[in-house]
This record gives structure tokens, C-alpha cells and sequence, in this order.
């Protein structure tokens, strides 16, 4: 049977593998008589016992997704270049990055009004959510709706 | 107590009927149906948006906020699901299969209003099932100490990971084992030892739970909204909307059993609405008469997964006012929010805030109300909330998801950690890893760490009490039990047995 996540689970396998053995090591390198506290009460006991749990359960979907049948293991070039030109991926890319950018100027002396109609109206114009001059209305709307209600009536403050 | 117990919530109902507290339910309902309907939107994404951005009001208005959204959330998304065939919340996938075919006959206007009919009668029988449970289980906690702690966030974890990845548990628990590891991020409780901060000082404190369950649920959906743009069509003839009394009354099994479903699973720590209304989905086929019109707009079908999954959000508190272990994902966020804004729910809840059971009994009544209010009516006006444009609301979300995260402590350095949650929670979406067991493995990782300390502190080191006490050892047997049940082998094995068992007691003819 066609399994479609042999790939995934086999790559996923090997992140999850290190992120354990990484976490295994810092736990083993922890203090064990932190502050007279007993060796039991060692700040990595837990940390130590769950990268163990996880390294065991990340050994075991790598050695499933290698014995199952399905997709294989390597990528083609084909496999990424198709990836690459998919209108998906560019979306996500594209969201991606704008979002990352605004979180960038935020908390930077920037006005929280202007940053956020910028950040608004290009994602909504890129994306042909609706017309040029609708998205930078609803934008201002928006940014100086959120400053208002959050910043003057819920009193939080603003990035 | 218990004798008491009507009066007190009429006490506490009393106290809330304030303008300003109607007005508050009111809004909060219509903002979380509005959440609920538009497809992306889920409602632990609302309770976990609405958390940062009600941080600054007062406990009481807060909380009951958070209450009505969350109610609001689980009705809401039928409508989608009705409408557009797309489930607003997951909660309300099953409904699709019988509310779209209904909406497809022209009778989408009787599928919303029963299903908002039998949202409010779930969400009423689960709220009494809370408010007189809840006190058991709380004495029941009260035997609970170190040791059972530690094994009952094992459990939390193993049965969530269980029922939230029903096709293959392994990335269930992969995902709240990491969500464990996560919470214990940052200095510890016992010592003050910072674990895994590199350093920095941001990380001392560690992940807050409000970043990190936004941008596993909403930036997450943000990313994956703006991935695949859909443009909805919706039937914009709805018929009549009130439903009549004989479609209730004939189905009062399935409201009954759905129900009942709806609460035991919301008790289960972190499986939540999805799994409840899907449950109720399957029993109320296995029960009718009709079984062949299921999938086919079966009334019976629509009101059994609208009142299970309703019924779950009164299941899902009681273990969050009892245990201080969230029965779903909204309910985690709940937990988190009434720790934000000072309570302390667990098995000390009723010794500390007497009235606070009757108080959230209150409020879920109001709530339940107010959904009810709102569903039957403007159902018209908020059919054209579907129509906006996800390349229009996405943005928006985003920009409300970045000041919840940023709202709590006022750091950008909780931005980030939305933002890499995010791209993890996508990530994770697309490898087919359930987000719930991560989100209760942030909630429980304390609770675990803390405990199994203590305990060995307590006992000098001597592990035999986790493996002794009678609790821990029922805990332990259901935590194997659990994993067991999922190992193909063993399973085979285990019904050979049964069969050769059954055998020998079977009379030869």
C-alpha cells in the first residue's frame, strides 16, 4: 500500500532524533547538586527522562517510515523544482515574508498605525483580495480601529 | 453543597445581569460565532487571541468573555459547515455531512436552526453535568498528590496524542512530548535553574502559553489560508429559520446520547469538540432506524454532532475547575487565562473560590443563551460574513494574532516566539502532527516536572510510591492500556486470546 508520509515521517524522524539527543546531552550537562538541592532534583531529571522518550519514539517513526512502502526516501531535483514553481508556495512564501517584515519594523519608534495600513494593504493588494483603493481604506480602518480599541479602551499597549 | 447548588448559580446569574455584562456577552457571543463561521478560524485561535487582548479588563468581564467566545465558536462553525460544505471550526465537520446536503435541498435555514437548537441544548446539559460533577472529581483530586500529578500529565499527554491522531498515534505523542519539552523552556520551579535559554535573557523567562498557542492555531491557519485561497460560494436562500418542536422531540435519544458522549469525551483531557461531535456522529448512525440517510441531510445526524460537540465545552471544564488539566484545546486557553487573571483552578479551586464553579456555571448559561439569541436571528447578515475574501481576513488575523501575543507582557520577543510556533504549527499541520497535545504538553509540562521532583524529594529519591500508590497504579495501567491498544501486534494478540478464551467456555456440539 502506498504510504504518502513515508518521506515526511522519515525526515521528521531524523529532526525529532536530534532535537532529543540534543536535549538527552543539555539534560545530561545540567547541575546535579544545584543550590544543596539532592541529585533527584537535578534540574534535567525530567528534561533528561522526556528526550529520552522522545529520541525512542523519534528512532521508531524514522526505522516505520524506512520498512513501509511508498514515496522514495530521496528528493529528485524534479521533486523540488516542482515544489518551487507551485502558485502555493509562492503565496505561502510571499505571506511569509511580508509578515516577517512587518514583525521586523515593529517595536522600532515606527508608528504602530502606519507600519500595520502598510503591512495591510500591500498583503491585501498582492494577494487580489479586493481592489487598490478598498484595501487602503479597509487598512486604515482597520490599523486605527485596533490602536483605538485596544490601546484606548482595553489600555494594552501597542508594538 | 450540592443541595445548594441551584441557588448559588441563581445567585451568580443574578449578579450578571448587569448592562454592561450583557453588553459584554453580547458582542463576545457574536464575535466567537463570527469566529466559529469563517473556516480558518477555530475557536481555541479566538479564546487564545481574545486572552491577550481582554488581559487588561477585570477577572470577571475577562473570563465570562472568553466563555461566551468560546460557545459562540463551537455553534458558529455549523454555519459554514451548513452553507459552504467547509466546517468553520474542526468541530463541526460532521455536521457537513448532513447540513450541506439539507442547505443543497433548500432547507438550509431548518439545518441552522436546529443545529443552533441543539448547540443550546448541549451546551446546557453539559454545563449542568460540569457544575455537578465538578465537585466530585474535586474531592476526588484532593487524594491526588506528587505522584499522581506527574502520571496524570503522562496520561493527559498519552490519551490526547491517542484520540487526536487516530491514524497514527506515535506523532500524537511525539507532538506532546515536545510540547512537554517546551513548557520547560526557561528557569524551573524548584532551584531557579534556567534550562535550554542559551543565555538569553528572554528565554530565562521562557515561552509564554499565549504566543505560543497562537501561532500554533492562528498564524498556522494564517499561513495555510493564504496558501489556498478559497473563494466561497454560498446559497443565500435559507428558508425558515425557528425549528419546530417535533423535530426536537423526536430526537430526544440522540440529543440525550449525544450528550452524554459529548461530556465524557470533553472529561478526556485535551481530545476536545472534534472527536465528541464525530463520536456522537457515529453512535446516533449506529442507533437510527435510518442509518442509510446518514451522510444524506439526516436531521438525526446534524443534531447528534451539534449537541455532542456543545456538550463537550461543559465536559471540557470540568477537569480544567477540578484537575487543572484542560479537557480540550479552547478549554487549555481557558486554563491559561484564568491563571493570567489570578485563579488557581485545581483541587484547591474549591477551598480558595468557593463560588467559582457556580460563577462559570453562571456564565455558561448566559452564554449559551446569547448563542442561542444570536443563531436564530440576523442569520441573513451573517451569511455575507462568509463572503469576505480570505486575502482580506487573513491579513487582519494576523495583525490581531500579533497584538494577543504581544499584549500579555508587552514584549516583542513574544512576536517572535508566535511567529516560530507558527511556521512549527504548519509545519506540523502539513506532516500530519496534531497541534492539541502539543498545546496541553505546554499546559501540563509543569505540573509533570514539578511533581516528579517533589515526589522524589519527598521520598528520598525512593521511586516504588509512582508505582505503589493505588491511583498512580490505575493511572499507570490506563497509560499502558492506552499504548497497547495501539500496537497492531498486541491488538491481534490480544482478540487470539479473547477468541481461545470464549472457546474453551463454549459449549461443543
Amino acid at each position: 500500500m502506498e504510504y504518502e508520509f513515508k518521506r515526511q515521517d522519515f525526515y521528521s524522524g531524523l529532526i525529532i532524533i536530534a532535537i532529543s539527543l540534543f536535549v538527552v546531552v543539555e539534560s545530561w550537562r545540567m547541575p546535579r547538586y544545584f543550590q544543596g538541592w539532592p541529585v533527584y532534583a537535578a534540574p534535567g531529571i525530567v528534561t533528561g527522562l522526556l528526550g529520552l522518550g522522545l529520541l525512542g519514539m523519534g528512532i521508531t517513526l524514522t526505522i516505520r517510515s524506512i520498512r513501509r512502502q511508498g514515496t522514495p526516501l530521496a528528493f529528485k531535483r524534479s521533486d523540488i523544482l516542482s515544489y518551487l514553481k507551485d502558485p502555493k508556495t509562492h503565496r505561502l512564501g510571499l505571506m511569509f515574508a511580508l509578515s516577517l517584515i512587518y514583525c521586523l519594523f515593529l517595536g522600532h519608534r515606527l508608528f504602530y498605525i502606519v507600519v500595520t495600513v502598510i503591512y495591510l494593504a500591500i498583503a491585501m493588494i498582492t494577494f487580489r483580495g479586493t481592489s487598490p483603493f478598498k484595501a487602503i481604506m479597509i487598512s486604515l480602518m482597520v490599523a486605527i480601529g485596533v490602536a483605538l480599541i485596544f490601546n484606548r479602551i482595553f489600555l494594552i499597549p501597542l508594538p | 453543597m450540592m443541595e445548594l447548588g441551584p441557588l448559588l448559580i441563581f445567585k451568580e446569574l443574578v449578579k450578571l445581569i448587569s448592562p454592561m455584562i450583557l453588553f459584554h456577552i453580547f458582542w463576545a457571543t457574536f464575535v466567537g460565532m463570527i469566529i466559529g463561521m469563517l473556516p480558518g478560524l477555530t475557536a481555541t485561535m479566538g479564546i487564545a487571541l481574545l486572552t491577550g487582548l481582554t488581559f487588561g479588563m477585570e477577572p470577571k468581564i475577562a473570563i465570562i468573555i472568553l466563555i461566551c467566545v468560546y460557545v459562540g465558536a463551537i455553534t458558529g462553525g455549523s454555519r459554514s459547515a451548513i452553507l459552504l460544505n467547509i466546517p468553520g471550526t474542526p468541530a463541526n465537520a460532521a455536521a457537513c455531512l448532513d447540513g450541506y446536503p439539507l442547505a443543497q435541498r433548500g432547507e438550509g435555514g431548518q439545518a441552522i436552526g436546529l443545529a443552533a437548537t441543539a448547540s443550546f441544548i448541549g451546551t446546557v446539559f453539559g454545563l449542568f453535568c460540569m457544575a455537578f460533577f465538578t465537585p466530585y472529581l474535586g474531592k476526588i483530586a484532593l487524594e491526588f498528590h506528587s505522584w499522581e500529578f506527574f502520571w496524570l500529565a503522562i496520561f493527559g499527554i498519552i490519551i490526547c496524542g491517542n484520540l487526536t491522531a487516530p491514524a497514527d498515534p506515535l506523532k500524537g505523542w511525539i507532538s506532546g512530548f515536545f510540547g512537554l519539552l517546551v513548557s520547560l523552556v526557561g528557569m524551573e520551579g524548584i532551584a531557579a535553574y534556567s534550562r535550554f535559554s542559551f543565555g538569553f535573557d528572554q528565554m530565562k523567562g521562557g515561552f509564554a502559553l499565549i504566543p505560543v498557542l497562537v501561532g500554533v492555531y492562528g498564524i498556522a491557519e494564517v499561513f495555510g489560508g493564504m496558501r489556498e485561497i478559497i473563494f466561497p460560494k454560498v446559497r443565500s436562500k435559507v428558508g425558515r429559520i425557528i425549528p419546530r418542536a417535533r423535530d426536537l422531540i423526536n430526537h430526544y435519544r440522540h440529543i440525550l446520547r449525544s450528550g452524554v458522549i459529548g461530556v465524557i469525551i470533553g472529561a478526556i483531557p485535551g481530545v476536545g469538540e472534534d472527536v465528541a461531535s464525530w463520536v456522537s456522529y457515529d453512535f446516533a448512525k449506529r442507533a437510527s432506524k435510518k442509518p442509510e440517510e446518514f451522510g444524506k441531510g439526516s436531521l438525526e445526524g446534524l443534531i447528534a454532532a451539534e449537541t455532542g460537540d456543545n456538550a463537550c465545552i461543559g465536559g471540557a471544564i470540568i477537569p480544567v475547575l477540578s484537575l487543572a488539566v484542560p479537557g480540550s484545546a479552547p478549554a487549555a486557553v481557558l486554563l491559561a487565562a484564568m491563571w493570567l487573571h489570578g485563579v488557581r483552578p485545581g483541587p484547591l479551586l474549591m477551598f480558595e473560590f468557593p463560588n467559582y464553579i457556580w460563577e462559570v456555571t453562571a456564565m455558561m448559561i448566559m452564554a449559551s443563551f446569547a448563542s442561542l439569541i444570536i443563531s436564530l436571528s440576523f442569520v441573513r447578515a451573517q451569511v455575507k460574513i462568509l463572503l469576505i475574501p480570505r486575502a482580506v481576513l487573513m491579513p487582519i488575523v494576523f495583525v490581531l494574532c500579533v497584538i494577543g501575543s504581544f499584549a500579555i507582557n508587552a514584549r516583542i520577543f513574544d512576536i517572535w516566539v508566535m511567529l516560530g510556533f507558527g511556521i512549527l504549527g504548519y509545519a506540523m499541520r502539513n506532516y500530519n502532527y496534531p497541534a492539541a497535545p502539543l498545546v496541553l504538553g505546554v499546559i501540563l509540562g509543569d505540573m509533570a516536572d514539578v511533581n516528579m521532583r517533589r515526589a522524589l524529594i519527598r521520598t528520598a529519591g525512593d521511586i516504588s510510591p509512582f508505582f505503589t500508590r493505588p491511583i498512580s497504579l490505575i493511572l499507570i495501567l490506563l497509560i499502558v492500556l492506552t499504548i497497547m491498544s495501539r500496537i497492531k501486534p498486541l491488538r491481534i494478540f490480544v482478540s487470539v486470546t479473547i477468541a481461545k478464551v470464549k472457546k474453551l467456555f463454549t459449549r461443543q456440539k
